[in-house]
C-alpha cells in the first residue's frame, strides 16, 4: 500500500537543507581558530575528514500563511542523518569537498508508523580561498581586520530516494530528486578569542522530467524547484582549557533559509516555496594540535508565527568528529 | 579514496533521479474495470465525516458533476496544497464536492480536531476520516494525492497535487 507522508516535508525538504546545516563547525580559518559553516581545509593542512550525526525532531510547522501549527495529535516524527564528509586541498588556495548523508526516517502517527532509511543527496564542492585571515592573534591596524574570504561552487546530486523513485511510501523519501548548483561565499574573521563568520549561499535547481510519483507512472511533466538563498551568521568564543592548550569554542548562530516558488511545465507552483529561520548553539573541543576536534550542537527553528512559512519546525541535535590531515 | 568509491557506487544506483525520464510509461487501462487509475470506475468507499455520518462514493456524487478527494496528513505541504485549492480552485467549481481525506487521525472526532487545528474546519471542504486507511489503499494514494471522480463514477485524475493548474483543467473538462 502506498502510504503517507509528512515526510515529503519531514524527509525531503530537510534532506535538501541538510547538506548545508546551519550548525557552525569549527575548522575553517588559516590559523586553526575560527568557525566555518562548511567543510573546509585549514590553510596549514592538506585534508579534513568529518563524521557527524544529526537527530532532527519535528515539532509542528509554519503553514502557508506563516502561522505556526502543531503536528496532529499522537504524531512523533524524527529523522536521523549520518553525514560523511571529506575535503582535500588541491593547491595553495583551492580545495574540493564531498559530503554524503545516510538518512533514517522514523515517523509515527495515531494510525500509521514507518521506519525507512537510505542514502541522502550528495554534494560536491570546489572552493577558492580569495583572502586569508592572517592576523588572528593581534590587531594593530585596519589591515589586520581583513577577514578570510572563501568562494565556492557546490553541486547537489539527487542520490537520495525521491518521490519520483519506485517507492511504495512517501515515508521512504530521503532526497528531493533535483540537481542544484550553489554559489557560496564565506567571510570569516578571527580575533582571538573571538570569531565571526557569515556564510551566504544562492542556489538554483535544474528543471527535470517527471513521469512517476511514488511508484506510479503519471502523465509526464517538467518540474523545477525555486531558487534558494541561505545566510548563516556565527559568533564564537574560544576558551583555553588548563595549561595543555586544548580549547573549547562556543558558537552561537542564526540561520535564514528561503526558497522561491517552483514551476510545473513552466507555470508557477506557489505550493513549493518556503522560508525558515533558526538559531543554534554549538560547542567544539579541540586538542592542542587542532588535528582532532569533537563538537555538539543544537539548532532550533523559531516556532512562532512569522518566523517561517510552509515548512516544519524542528530541533536538530548534532554531534560530530573531525580530523585534520597535515 | 574510500569516499570516492562510495560516491561512485552511489551514483551507479541512483539512475532514476540522476537521469530522469520523460517517457510516458502509464500502463493501458481496460475501460469498465474498477480501480484507481484514470479511466477506471472509482472504487467505492464509506468513510465518516467529522459529524460521524457515513459518506459513500454514491452519496458524495449525488447531484454533482464530480468530486475531488485530497489525501491529507495536515502537514506543511498539505497545507500549501489545501490553501491553494481553497483559494484558487474551489471558487470556480461550485458543482463539485471537495473532500479532504484524513488518513492519519484514525477516527472522525480526531479528524475534526486536526482539521480545526489546521484551520480547515468549515472552510468549504468536507473532512473524511479514513479509518484503517482503506481509501488510501484502494486509491493507491499518499500525502498530496488528488483524485477527481466525475458524476458517472469514472476516475478522471489521480496524481500528486502540483500548482492546481492540472486540477482546474480536469475539473473544467467534467461533463
Amino acid at each position: 500500500m502506498r502510504s503517507s507522508n509528512l515526510s515529503r516535508t519531514a524527509a525531503a525538504l530537510l534532506v535538501g537543507a541538510a547538506v548545508l546545516s546551519p550548525l557552525c563547525a569549527w575548522a575553517g580559518s588559516c590559523c586553526g581558530g575560527g568557525s566555518a559553516a562548511s567543510l573546509l581545509v585549514p590553510k596549514y593542512a592538506r585534508a579534513v575528514a568529518d563524521l557527524s550525526f544529526d537527530a532532527e525532531l519535528y515539532d509542528g510547522y509554519w503553514n502557508f500563511d506563516g502561522d505556526h501549527k502543531p503536528d496532529p495529535p499522537d504524531s512523533d516524527l524524527k529523522q536521523y542523518r549520518l553525514n560523511l564528509g571529506y575535503a582535500q586541498r588541491l593547491a595553495r588556495d583551492w580545495q574540493a569537498s564531498v559530503t554524503l548523508p545516510y538518512v533514517w526516517n522514523e515517523n509515527k502517527y495515531s494510525g500509521l508508523s514507518s521506519g525507512t532509511d537510505g542514502l541522502g543527496d550528495m554534494a560536491v564542492s570546489l572552493w577558492y580561498e580569495a583572502l586569508d585571515d592572517e592576523s588572528a592573534w593581534r590587531v594593530k591596524n585596519a589591515r589586520d581586520l581583513i577577514p578570510a574570504v572563501t568562494l565556492g561552487l557546490s553541486l547537489l546530486l539527487p542520490t537520495g530516494i525521491s518521490p519520483y523513485d519506485d517507492v511504495k511510501s512517501s515515508f521512504d523519501v530521503t532526497g528531493r530528486g533535483f540537481y542544484r548548483l550553489d554559489g557560496n561565499l564565506i567571510i570569516d574573521k578571527t580575533v582571538q578569542p573571538w570569531n565571526a563568520s557569515l556564510a551566504l549561499t544562492y542556489g538554483t535547481y535544474f528543471e527535470r522530467s517527471v513521469n512517476r510519483e511514488y511508484g506510479r507512472y503519471v502523465e509526464p511533466y517538467r518540474k523545477q524547484l525555486g531558487d534558494r538563498f541561505s545566510a548563516v551568521f556565527c559568533l564564537g568564543y574560544r576558551f583555553v582549557l588548563g595549561t595543555a592548550g586544548d580549547t573549547l569554542t562556543a558558537t552561537a548562530s542564526y540561520a535564514y533559509l528561503h526558497e522561491d516558488d517552483g514551476s510545473v511545465n513552466g507555470v508557477t507552483d506557489t505550493t513549493t516555496g518556503f522560508e525558515k529561520q533558526s538559531a543554534g548553539l554549538a560547542f567544539t573541543y579541540a586538542n592542542l594540535d587542532r588535528d582532532w576536534s569533537l563538537r555538539a550542537g543544537w539548532n532550533h527553528a523559531i516556532a512562532a508565527n512569522g518566523w517561517g512559512r510552509n515548512f516544519p519546525t524542528t530541533d536538530i541535535i548534532t554531534t560530530g568528529v573531525r580530523y585534520v590531515f597535515r | 579514496m574510500l569516499l570516492l568509491l562510495v560516491a561512485l557506487a552511489t551514483l551507479a544506483g541512483c539512475g532514476d533521479n540522476l537521469f530522469p525520464s520523460g517517457e510516458d510509461k502509464r500502463p493501458p487501462v481496460q475501460p469498465g474495470t474498477t480501480g484507481p487509475a484514470v479511466g477506471q470506475q472509482a472504487p467505492d468507499f464509506s468513510a465518516p465525516d467529522t459529524g460521524g455520518a457515513a459518506v459513500t462514493l454514491a452519496s458524495a456524487l449525488a447531484a454533482r458533476r464530480g468530486i475531488v478527494l485530497y489525501f491529507t496528513m495536515w502537514c506543511p505541504i498539505c497545507d500549501s496544497h489545501m490553501s491553494n485549492m481553497r483559494s484558487s480552485v474551489m471558487p470556480q467549481f461550485s458543482g463539485v464536492g471537495f473532500y479532504l481525506v484524513d488518513y492519519v487521525s484514525g477516527a472522525a472526532a480526531a479528524a475534526g480536531s486536526a482539521a480545526a487545528a489546521a484551520g480547515y474546519a468549515g472552510g468549504g471542504f468536507t473532512i473524511l476520516a479514513d479509518v484503517g486507511q482503506v481509501m488510501l489503499g484502494s486509491y493507491q494514494a499518499t500525502m498530496g494525492t488528488t483524485v477527481v471522480i466525475d458524476g458517472s463514477g469514472t476516475v478522471r485524475m489521480n496524481e500528486d497535487y502540483q500548482n492546481g493548474a492540472r486540477l482546474v483543467a480536469v475539473l473544467g473538462g467534467l461533463p
